[in-house]
């Protein structure tokens, strides 16, 4: 009896000292992710590489858009493209080569390939999971590089509701109205987002700012419904409006831009017993963008739109026989189309598939995903996609996992369809599909002086991108207190769809069009540690090692053939392979810190933080075509943040912080970086 | 603190490990192995819209050494980026000059010193159906364009044109600079050639 009393004594009073001292051990334990199985998964047993950013995590970094806090991850990189939009790098692959998920659904509207997060709002968050390495086996195409998968808020216990609102430097207003409702079987949540900018311009010397004024809307909005406990319902739409100032670079000219987007994302759950499971799902999104110029006299003077539908029904069903084993099976249809300015037909893709994902757990020892998916498609050959992941953990100090996996991406509508002339230089870019049909219009109005590849190299189909990636990783818990992630990664990419010049014009200028030809590959190391100084004091790092290569300029350095001069009269030299750097807008380098302090006394919460990115180079400047080491490279750069939060009286938070302190830009080379931002903002829970 | 310091150190080790740098290959060639021309202009109308380029091609002799307006001896003339020879047929380029000698050329992936003898069967001529025997376009011929933002137009580094010239002698030429005075930071100062050249005037003597 005392015995029992003693041990009774000592479990309740370990457990709450328990929980307070090691809080994130716990978290941990229960972090969940769906991404990588399209079920839910504790975090620790994936055998992929995997991360997760918490609504806590993006809170304590006052983020207000997915660029904000995707940036401050280890390996990831926004790149700002034309337009002044800003797409993911990640494992060294552009944003054409990662998959954009909200809540398991696909993002669309790439206009020039390039899919912008400054579009996504964090407000309405739960947790952003990210899955490296191709994942077709699972998603499909363009899941090459990985998966960035956003899964947002739902409703919560009774009738809750959040107001945010943050203020900052170029006259940005974020605002975030969040209601939720639960109550028995009925879920409701609505979430508004309006985001704006007065712009602002860090180049004085042309005409255009460097971010035009904008101001834009999400709207969110979600029923869920349990019919009874094995039959569920859950039914989304969002909505997002963009208008923009657009500004011509000669000052005589200006217009409008405005982009809309809706989706519509309905699941139909259903449990049958323990063992099976059923979803129904329909998704249906829009993306439009339209933009037009006036010039000084208000007459139209440019015009174009873009217009993209994407629908797919998909039904999937989960088997689970026992507590070891487990499969998923998924077949869906997809429905695409485009209708844009500079088209020579308005294209359809339609593909159907079926995956299959079978995965073995032993006691959180051993793991095993084994996963196959077959798409088919009206304009491609068939894909197969197969995936393999095994994680062995040794014992609490030591897991290892590796993996390898296979990822498509389909050539994109403009890399087919396109056909465009520019005005002001008079060159033309023709899509794969569209030379046989414009090629002979050129001719027979002159335009042609010769052809350099015959019409009859247009005639099969261009093929899809492919990617065969190897993920290899160490989970390191030295003590409770430090934590040390490592991934090892290879991507081999090959068919890489690149542009040639295929006819020469009587104007002098070229005609483009696009063909597969390029093998490359991405390499290198991801590094991520945490360290619990005390309970209150986290230091989190992280590094990635990067070689990006192309197996071409490779053979062109071994063979001699790349030379370069060290001024612009000295003689050429020949360049060794050690002197290639390697694909352009890649560094080598990457580094993030992050220092958390929580201060019980006045419930505050600190961070600074720190992003460091080594050189890199935006383009050939010493003529010989290839970024060697004697091209001219953007330096390296770090940008340091950081925020404080202090909670009053549970209900309400204060925020203040400040972006990149120390004010680095670089607006030539560097055109997302806008300089030190100064903000405040309120929380209101009730 | 000790991260902060970790981390300069790191940001140091990747500065010293990616900076290296070959002292030994700047020094010029001796001055008896080439001749420069400086600033030989090159204009061009049209173009770049939509209209087809035009206006009189700029004629070089290397007998001369000089920009000649002759009808006959000349061995190469530019316009624009545009290269071509005194050999071989029209292309149907407007303003072309009629191509009355022997002229023909190739290019060589070798630096200009390294290029010591010509081959006499990799010489092309300019015509409609190939095209010109120094094509144009990016990292086709002598070039490479870098594109927006830029716009530069910048000689291949190795790259060697030989040239057989329209009395049969040989040169070779390396393209330094497409800008006035070697300056490409005004847009205004394209279209102007700087190079080295050598010129062997005995004539079907094939080595330099």
């Amino acid at each position: 009896m005392l015995i029992l009393f003693c041990v009774t004594k000592w479990l309740f009073s370990q457990v709450p000292s328990e929980v307070a001292m090691d809080s994130t051990a716990v978290e941990n334990l229960n972090e969940v992710i769906i991404s990588a199985t399209r079920t839910k998964r504790q975090l620790t047993s994936i055998p992929l590489p995997t991360q997760l950013i918490s609504a806590k995590t993006i809170a304590a970094a006052n983020s207000i858009r997915l660029n904000d806090i995707l940036e401050e991850q280890t390996g990831l990189l926004m790149v700002p493209d034309f337009g002044g939009v800003q797409g993911l790098q990640m494992q060294g692959l552009d944003s054409q080569y990662n998959l954009i998920l909200i809540d398991g659904v696909p993002l669309i509207g790439r206009s020039a390939g390039t899919l912008d997060l400054s579009r996504v709002t964090v407000g309405n968050i739960k947790q952003i999971e990210i899955v490296k390495g191709p994942s077709s086996s699972l998603y499909g195409n363009e899941a090459l590089a990985g998966i960035v998968n956003i899964i947002t808020q739902t409703p919560g216990t009774g009738f809750t509701g959040r107001f945010y609102y943050r203020g900052g430097t170029f006259s940005s207003n974020d605002l975030n109205t969040e209601l939720s409702y639960k109550k028995d079987k009925l879920g409701l949540y609505a979430f508004v987002n309006r985001f704006s900018n007065e712009g602002y311009d860090l180049v004085d010397s042309d005409d255009v700012n460097t971010v035009e004024p904008f101001h834009n809307y999400t709207f969110n909005t979600k029923i869920n419904y349990e019919f009874s406990e094995k039959v569920k319902l859950f039914v989304s739409g969002r909505l997002y409006r963009q208008e923009q100032d657009n500004v011509a670079s000669a000052s005589s000219y200006n217009g409008e831009s405005q982009i809309d987007e809706w989706n519509f994302h309905s699941k139909l759950e259903l449990t049958f017993n323990e063992s099976w499971h059923s979803q129904f799902e329909f998704y249906t999104t829009t993306y439009k963008a339209e933009e037009f110029l006036n010039d000084a006299a208000d007459n139209l003077f440019s015009y174009s739109d873009f217009k993209q539908r994407f629908s797919r029904p998909e039904f999937r069903t989960v088997f689970k026989p026992n507590t070891h084993n487990s499969f998923i099976t998924g077949v869906g249809v997809q429905f695409e189309s485009l209708q844009r300015t500079d088209f020579f037909e308005n294209p359809k893709f339609n593909s159907s598939y079926l995956y299959s994902q079978y995965e073995y757990t032993k006691n959180d020892e051993f793991n095993l995903i084994l996963g196959l998916r077959f798409d088919r498609h009206n304009e491609y050959a068939s894909q197969l996609s197969p995936k393999a992941a095994v994680r062995y953990k040794f014992n609490d100090k030591l897991a290892v996992k590796g993996s390898v996996s296979y990822g498509f991406k389909t050539p994109n509508f403009r890399q087919l369809y396109f056909d465009f002339t520019n005005a002001t230089v008079g060159y033309t870019v023709l899509g794969y599909n569209a030379v046989t049909t414009i090629i002979p219009e050129l001719e027979a109005n002159g335009d042609i002086a010769n052809l350099l590849v015959p019409l009859s190299g247009f005639e099969g189909n261009l093929k899809p991108e492919r990617s065969i990636g190897y993920n290899f990783g160490i989970n390191l818990g030295i003590d409770p207190k430090l934590k040390i992630n490592l991934n090892l990664f290879r991507n081999e990419i090959s068919n890489l769809t690149d542009t040639r010049v295929i006819a020469r014009k009587t104007n002098g200028q070229n005609v483009f069009s696009y063909y597969n030809v390029n093998e490359i590959y991405t390499q290198g190391l991801e590094l991520n540690a945490s360290l619990k100084f005390n309970k209150n004091t986290v230091l989190t790092t992280g590094y990635q090692l990067l070689y990006a290569k192309d197996k071409k300029a490779i053979q062109a350095f071994k063979n001699g053939e790349v030379f370069a001069r060290l001024t612009p009269t000295s003689p050429a030299f020949v360049l060794s392979k050690k002197d290639y750097f390697g694909l352009l807008n890649r560094s080598r380098h990457m580094l993030n810190f992050k220092l958390s302090y929580h201060m019980e006394k006045w419930n505050l919460d600190s961070n600074i933080r720190a992003t460091y990115r080594s050189k890199f180079g935006l383009y050939d400047n010493n003529g010989n075509g290839y970024l060697d080491a004697y091209d001219t490279f953007v330096s390296g750069y770090s940008i340091f943040d950081f925020a404080i939060n202090k909670t009053i009286f549970e209900h309400f938070k204060l925020g203040f912080g400040m972006d990149n302190f120390l004010d680095f830009n670089d607006p030539q080379n560097i055109s997302n970086i806008a300089g030190r931002i100064v903000y405040g903002n309120v929380t209101i829970n009730f | 603190m000790k991260s902060y310091n970790t981390y300069k150190t790191l940001i140091f080790l990747s500065v010293f490990v990616f900076t290296s740098c070959n002292d030994d290959e700047g020094s010029p060639l001796p001055a008896d192995q080439y001749s420069q021309i400086t600033n030989l202009h090159a204009p061009m109308t049209g173009g770049q819209g939509q209209e087809p380029s035009s206006g009189s091609f700029t004629k070089f002799d290397f007998a001369t050494a000089s920009v000649t307006t002759s009808d006959s001896d000349w061995d190469i003339a530019f316009r624009g980026t545009t290269i071509i020879v005194n050999g071989g047929t029209s292309t149907g380029d407007a303003d072309e000059p009629e191509r009355n000698g022997n002229a023909a050329a190739y290019i060589k992936s070798l630096p200009f010193s390294e290029v010591t003898s010509v081959v006499v069967s990799d010489f092309t001529q300019d015509s409609l159906e190939e095209g010109l025997a120094i094509p144009t376009g990016s990292g086709n011929g002598w070039y490479t364009y870098t594109g927006p933002p830029e716009h530069l137009i910048l000689p291949i580094p190795g790259k060697t044109l030989v040239i057989r010239t329209h009395d049969f002698k040989y040169a070779k030429i390396e393209i330094l600079s497409y800008y006035k005075d070697l300056d490409d930071s005004v847009a205004g100062n394209a279209r102007y050639y700087t190079f080295n050249y050598l010129y062997n005037a005995n004539e079907n003597e094939t080595t330099f």
